[in-house]
């Protein structure tokens, strides 16, 4: 059975559980502060899964707030010589509900030879960008990295119009027209 | 001298209702559909609606915080909300002062400092005032903010109560209102050892009656948000009723954004 | 569940809005009967044993309320329909109602059908407000009906469509008349009680209803609708004749009054002719004087009217004889009118305590020259009427020889005669004519149509036998609408209990000073229970003197906004008659509490003042106390202490102290020009068993008498100006508007007949020249003077300093520029308001709220002048009756002397027993004045000189025998023999014949 819980509401001892998502610690309690359904995780194995974890689940939206660390999905607005302007789309799984900018500097697009980046051979307008939060950065916009291996371009279309495939850490190609193109590609799990 | 009778010695005020009993409560979330949250809430015929946008990114870059969200409230009433037709401008003594009650109160509500660069906007709109406009509107805010999603440390739940003839009455309407008595309106968090929040005054009070008084609206307070809970919880679980349904057609249908993770999935090198 | 309701209301601006407010429908509204399985014991209000219920509709309640009342009828169920019906139609009877459903053994109990869920009714379309609340009550009917089988439910009113209508629900409805004649078995009274204008209307529904049935009720009905005889019919015949001119419409008296052509104002009767009466009229500027049944129209004092002038050689004067003359004028149009029934001319002036001021209006206007022609209006229209919610006492004129009426329960049209001769006769129907022949009653008034000479009224209850002391003294508190009915359970929520005693708390208030150690008495009358002053005094080092005065702090008790505040803002004051106190306060508060009794502890507020030997005051200051008095002296123990030099005790010392400071502060009070005047105030000697009278005498006035009056003036004098510096617009003081010159004229005109000149042009010159007037040989003389100068005095009043302007504060008889009332807390309110001032100005306590609003302080201040002038009339009627008590048993004569002179008689005062009033010349001069009146014409005053045997000289003040033999002036002594005898509307009264100065005993002679 499903606990609609409500903010404030006291969903555990803070001694006997982690708090989750949608739960804050208050004084010797943890506390709902969304409306939804209060969930229990049981404990894990790792460090730090050592109690079971209280969290309120929202079935409805809820809103994304992206933070330092948080891996994001990004789409690619404009480049310039320098950077490269996204729009945030997602904070992991999460889509934003408001639109939040950030830049990817031209030092951070990958870790290595960082000053042989060419923004425009690392990303287009439009494509769909991994990134992580590097810092809130400054008043306009977030810092946002993509030196990481997992990084980078995930999605991106050719100038023919079709998404186009990797073929290496640097290049795309078109499966239609085989036009090859310059991208820092992420390197996705299988 | 028929001066009006607030209470008569039956024990029944002008409405019919007893000393300490609210008027009905009625509310309904999600009433908007292009803001984040909203909610119509109505205590007797005080009707107010309140939207809540964001959070989203800070407009005016200078008044961002670091740490923490920041809000914006405005509150207004229509032009229609009393009887006789009288503009009331936002500037005004009053209005101003309850745009800073709201958002006073709901500043010590929302967790802020987990939404930091971010900017809440709370719209609250009296569409009919009958007495205990402010109460209605916090009340009608929180109910937004909690429709909205955005993290909360507790309900807020904002009740009046009066005194008139040495009675203390609960939840005034506009006719016992404008009585002259004294008027205590009080925001509480009900889990929070009934906080208290928010506590405005008219006219003074003698400290044992305030007590009374304020005893009997922190009463009325945690009534009120017995109430919110419901209707949050009805709310809910319908929501999630619908998305369930929701669910099973996006499994057929699908658009461009939620398909992006399709597409990476023709991701191999 | 949730009813709203809307409906449309015009704003001030003229706007129309549509209002909507809730109105919440209950299931938790019971029925109030035990019967009911359903009510909670908490809501029984009727009782289980009552043979039926009765369902009042508005109607009855707004013009039955007399029959209501009547502790027979019990069991009352009124729904919060007419509850709010009557309370936005009569304000008055909406409080009678709150009144009789409080009661416990009326068991009126409110049914608030307008919220409960299955007797609210909505209106129909079509249905005007009226019908609606009609049916509303119809519904409570039936649901009460319905609900409780067992018990049969009335539901009264006055209405057939209302009646029928409820027939055909199956509730059983009856009219008033109908349901008393039901009962006339078991409580013949209440016929009586129905009020005749709608009884009348009711019986002829009745007749109607039950004119097929045929009843013997119906023809009782009939009998006693249509009035026993001739009476009745003569009553029918007056009616085609048309008495009175209908007042004009509303419509037209406003529109009157505005053009110019009316003038509006309060009528002021005349105090012993109800057909002559004053308007004061701002839009003429002087008083209007309307004289006349016919010009009068149906007005009665107090009554708003419109007048409209008569032309100029029209206009009259008012009569200059003693009283009976010129009421036989008011009366002569009525005799004229061929009314054979015109009611006798009262009989002479009435005999009465001397009270200051009172008389001043009527002799005013008589001292401006008997010709002397004054405005003169008759009334079209009548804009408020002033008749009282508490009825008229009075008693019923004997049935004329030959009236039929003497069988019992057969009704009979009486006249019945109000005690105060202001109010003209009242007409009134009842069935119990025998019973009520020798009782006090009292009577309300219905209705006055056109053609009826007297207004009609009906009966509301018997006070008891006429002449019986308990039964006069209920008339004297009723004319005078004091507040006998003891404190209810709210007001004594708010006393602390018995016993009780100053508290730690108050001990170790830091506001509060410790005196205890101070040698304070109280000096008071004997007999004085409610002690509200003590006195100190004590040597400072350094030779001066710290001079204290402590005042019962009631204010710790009587906090604003409570029940008990509430009442004794109501009451304003305490009443005191000769053998009757009626508190203000509870009685605990009254005499244990707040009482300054000696050798206990009590919480007080203190005005101490160091001042030089000289009593040149230093300094003052306030403070909340707890003194413990170590005496309560009565003023004869405090004389004797003062007297006695032989005592030396700390007590007998202070009081020598204190005696000769007020001997000091009075001397510079005088020199300010303070006025030291008279009146004469009569003690009594009261059986201890009969608690009759045994002996009269003057109240004998002590030098410790005066000590404490000086010390009191000194303290509110001190008061006044403290709290007047801190509040200057809402301190509460007392003022002494300055006498208009022509007040003085009659004391001029017997000063300077009696060769004695008296200078009024401030209140220093008149205390110097009152000081001048005496005579060697006559040592009451002077006493006489000041007693005639209190009589032109103004009354003083309360006022909050915020009402008018600072010169207008000054206090003419004490010549002080600021004056309050501080020192009487527990027995008058205005000195409740002072110490919270004075808290307030202390920083004690804030100031409540009301204090500050102007409005309701208006009203407060209004109501304690008219209650403090009411508490004095009661006082002096109760001297009064206790005279005419004094005297029913013996006849005595006494030193007289001649305060006035007319034209037929003279005014003649009795020191000794403090009463005032006329003596005829010849012993038919009295009726002579009837006569006069009776005439066609009025004769003037100098041709009724003439009739008799005696001249009149109005410059000189004399009056003259035609033969030489006898010879008036005033001041003159003379003797006169007092008796009582029995006059006319069954008012016994005190008679004075003047017999000749030998027959004078050597006792009762003055020195």
């Amino acid at each position: 059975m499903t606990e609609i819980v409500t903010p404030g509401e006291r969903l555990a001892l803070s001694a006997e559980y982690d708090a989750g998502t949608g739960t804050c610690v208050k004084d010797t309690f943890i506390c709902a502060t969304l409306v939804g359904i209060k969930r229990v995780l049981p404990a894990g194995q790792a460090e730090a899964e050592q109690r079971p974890r209280v969290e309120v689940v929202r079935s409805g939206v809820e809103p994304v707030v992206p933070r330092a660390g948080d891996t994001v999905t990004a789409r690619v607005v404009r480049i310039n010589p320098r950077l490269a302007a996204v729009d945030i789309l997602c904070v992991g799984p999460k889509p934003v509900q408001q639109r939040y900018s950030g830049v990817i500097r031209v030092q951070d697009v990958r870790a290595t030879e960082i000053d042989k980046v060419k923004i425009e051979a690392s990303f287009r307008p439009g494509d769909v960008v991994r990134a992580e939060v590097l810092s809130l950065g400054d008043a306009r916009s977030y810092h946002l990295t993509t030196a990481q291996n997992q990084l980078g371009v995930v999605y991106a279309r050719s100038a023919a119009g079709v998404p186009m495939v990797p073929l290496s850490w640097q290049e795309m190609q078109c499966p239609t027209t085989k036009a090859v193109e310059n991208r820092k590609v992420a390197k996705l799990d299988a | 001298m028929p001066a009006a009778e607030y209470v008569s010695p039956e024990g029944l005020r002008l409405d019919g209702r007893r000393p300490k009993e609210l008027r009905q409560l009625r509310a309904e979330l999600g009433v908007l559909s292009s803001a984040t949250g909203s909610a119509l809430f109505e205590m007797g015929n005080t009707k107010v609606l309140a939207a809540v946008f964001g959070p989203k990114p800070v407009e005016q870059r200078s008044q961002e915080d670091e740490k923490r969200a920041i809000i914006k409230c405005e509150y207004a009433m229509a032009t229609f909300s009393t009887g006789e037709r009288r503009r009331r401008g936002k500037a005004d003594r009053r209005a101003t002062e309850i745009t800073m009650a709201i958002r006073n109160t709901l500043e010590q509500t929302i967790l802020t400092e987990l939404l930091p660069r971010s900017q809440i906007d709370i719209y609250v709109q009296v569409l009919q005032a009958d007495g205990g406009t402010r109460c209605a509107c916090i009340n009608a805010a929180c109910l937004a903010v909690a429709a909205a999603a955005i993290p909360m440390r507790d309900l807020v739940a904002s009740c009046a109560a009066g005194y008139l003839e040495s009675t203390p009455l609960l939840d005034l309407n506009y006719l016992e209102d404008s009585g002259g008595g004294p008027d205590v309106a009080v925001a509480i968090h009900p889990n929070y050892d009934n906080r208290v929040v928010l506590l405005q005054q008219d006219n003074r009070l003698a400290i044992e009656t305030f007590e009374q008084v304020l005893e009997l609206a922190v009463a009325g307070c945690r009534a009120v948000s017995g109430f919110m809970r419901e209707r949050l919880q009805e709310h809910t679980q319908a929501l999630a009723a619908a998305q369930d349904a929701g669910e099973q057609d996006d499994v057929g249908g699908g658009d461009g954004e939620d398909d992006d993770d399709d597409v990476m999935g023709v991701d191999d090198f | 569940m949730l009813q709203s309701r809307s409906f449309v209301k015009k704003t001030k601006k003229g706007k129309v809005l549509k209002v909507v407010r809730e109105h919440y429908l209950r299931d938790d509204i019971y029925s109030g009967t035990p019967l009911d399985r359903e009510c909670p014991p908490d809501c029984y209000k009727l009782s289980g044993e009552a043979a039926h219920y009765l369902l009042v509709d508005t109607n009855v309640v707004l013009h039955q309320m007399d029959l209501l009342e009547h502790p027979a009828v019990c069991d009352v169920i009124v729904t919060s329909v007419v509850l709010e019906e009557v309370k936005a139609r009569n304000a008055s009877v909406y409080q009678r109602l709150r009144q009789l459903i409080a009661s416990d053994t009326k068991r009126f109990f409110v049914f608030a059908n307008e919220h409960h869920r299955e007797t609210y009714v909505t209106a129909e379309p079509g249905e005007s407000p009226n019908d609606r609340n009609d049916r509303a009550i119809r519904v409570a009917a039936d649901w009460y009906t319905k609900r409780l089988p067992a018990r049969k439910l009335i539901l009264l009113t006055d209405d057939a469509e209302n009646r029928r209508k409820a027939g055909e629900l199956g509730v059983q409805a009856l009219g008033s008349a109908a349901y008393t004649r039901q009962r006339a078995t078991e409580q013949p009274e209440l016929q009586d009680l129905v009020a005749a204008a709608v009884a009348a209307r009711g019986e002829d529904e009745q007749q109607q209803q039950q004119e097929d049935g045929g009843s013997a009720a119906a023809g009782a009905a009939v009998g006693g609708g249509s009035g026993a005889g001739k009476h009745k019919e003569r009553g029918r015949s007056a009616k085609r004749q048309r008495v009175y001119e209908d007042h004009r419409p509303m419509s037209d008296i406003t529109a009157g009054i505005k053009a110019g052509r009316y003038h509006q104002g309060a009528l002021r009767v005349n105090r012993f002719n109800s057909f002559e009466g004053w308007v004061g009229s701002e839009s003429v500027g002087a008083d209007i004087l309307v004289s006349g049944r016919i010009d009068m129209n149906r007005a009665m004092e107090g009554d708003i009217v419109a007048v409209e002038l008569l032309p100029e050689d029209q206009w009259r004067g008012p009569s200059n004889k003693l009283p009976a003359g010129a009421a036989a004028g008011g009366d002569a149009a009525a005799a004229a009118d061929g009314d054979e029934e015109a009611e006798p001319a009262p009989e002479g002036a009435h005999i009465a305590q001397v009270d200051p001021g009172e008389h001043y209006g009527e002799d005013a206007a008589a001292a401006g020259g008997a010709a002397a022609k004054r405005p003169t209006a008759k009334v079209v229209g009548i804009i408020r009427r002033n008749w009282r919610t508490r009825g008229y006492c009075g008693s019923l004129q004997p049935p004329k020889a030959g009236a039929a009426g003497g069988s019992a329960n057969h009704t009979t049209s009486l006249l019945f005669c109000p005690v105060e001769r202001r109010f003209p006769y009242i007409r009134i129907q009842t069935r119990q004519a025998s019973t009520l022949a020798h009782q006090r009653l009292v009577v309300a008034i219905d209705s006055w149509e056109a053609d009826s000479l007297y207004p009609c009224g009906h009966y509301v209850r018997s006070l008891g036998p006429i002449g019986d002391k308990d039964t006069e003294t209920e008339v004297l508190l009723i004319e005078n609408d004091i507040n006998t009915s003891p404190f209810t359970a709210a007001v004594h929520a708010c006393v602390p209990p018995l016993p009780w005693a100053v508290s730690e708390a108050d001990l170790s208030d830091p506001n509060r000073a410790d005196l205890r150690h101070l040698c304070v008495c109280s000096v008071d009358p004997p007999g004085c229970r409610d002690i509200d002053d003590a006195l100190h005094v004590r040597h400072l080092p350094g030779g001066n003197l710290e001079l204290g005065v402590h005042i019962a702090d009631v204010t710790h008790f009587l906090h604003p906004a409570t029940a008990m505040d509430d009442e004794a803002s109501a009451r304003a004051t305490t009443v005191y008659l000769v053998q009757r106190r009626i508190d203000m306060l509870p009685k605990p508060l009254t005499e244990d509490i707040c009482s300054l009794r000696a050798d206990v502890e009590r919480l007080a507020f203190s005005v101490i003042w160091e001042v030089t030997p000289d009593a040149e005051i230093l300094s003052s200051r306030f403070t909340k106390s707890v003194i413990r008095s170590r005496a309560a002296l009565t003023y004869a123990e405090a004389q004797s202490r003062i007297d006695d030099p032989r005592l030396t005790d700390d007590i007998s010392t202070n009081l020598r102290s204190l005696n000769a400071l007020a001997r000091v502060l009075r001397r510079k009070r005088t020199q300010r020009g303070a006025l030291s005047l008279a009146s004469p105030e009569v003690k009594f000697e009261i059986d201890t068993e009969t608690h009759d009278p045994l002996d009269v005498g003057m109240y004998q006035v002590r030098e410790a008498n005066q000590m404490v009056e000086e010390m009191m003036l000194l303290a509110n004098c001190t008061v006044a100006k403290f709290t007047l510096r801190h509040f200057p617009a809402c301190a509460m003081l007392r003022r002494h508007p300055v006498p208009p010159p022509r007040q003085f004229e009659p004391l001029l005109r017997a000063a300077a007949a009696a060769g004695v000149s008296i200078d009024p042009s401030s209140s220093k010159t008149l205390a110097e020249s009152l000081d001048r007037a005496v005579r060697a040989d006559d040592p009451y003389f002077n006493k006489l003077i000041r007693i005639m100068a209190t009589r032109c005095m103004t009354q003083a009043v309360y006022l909050s300093s915020g009402e008018v302007s600072a010169p207008e504060y000054h206090h003419y008889g004490l010549a002080a520029p600021l004056y309050t009332h501080f020192t009487s807390p527990i027995r008058r309110y205005a000195d409740v308001l002072v110490h919270r001032v004075l808290m307030a100005a202390l920083g004690l306590r804030p100031l409540p709220e009301s204090l500050r609003d102007r409005e309701l302080m208006h009203g407060v201040v209004d109501n304690l002048n008219t209650r403090h002038r009411n508490a004095q009339m009661a006082g002096r009627a109760s001297v009064e009756l206790h005279t005419l008590i004094f005297f029913r048993s013996r006849q005595v004569v006494a030193d007289a002397r001649v305060t006035k002179v007319r034209a037929n008689g003279l005014i003649v005062f009795v020191p000794k027993y403090g009463i005032e009033g006329p003596v005829y010349l010849d012993d038919d001069a009295a009726a002579n004045g009837g006569a006069d009146g009776g005439g066609k014409k009025k004769k003037s005053a100098a041709a009724a000189a003439a009739d008799s045997a005696y001249v009149y000289d109005e410059e000189k003040q004399t009056v003259r025998s035609k033969d030489g033999g006898a010879h008036y002036t005033v001041f003159d002594k003379c003797a006169v023999r007092i008796c009582v005898e029995e006059a006319t509307g069954n008012r016994r009264q005190l008679v004075l014949r003047l017999v000749p100065r030998g027959e004078l005993p050597a006792s009762e002679q003055m020195n």
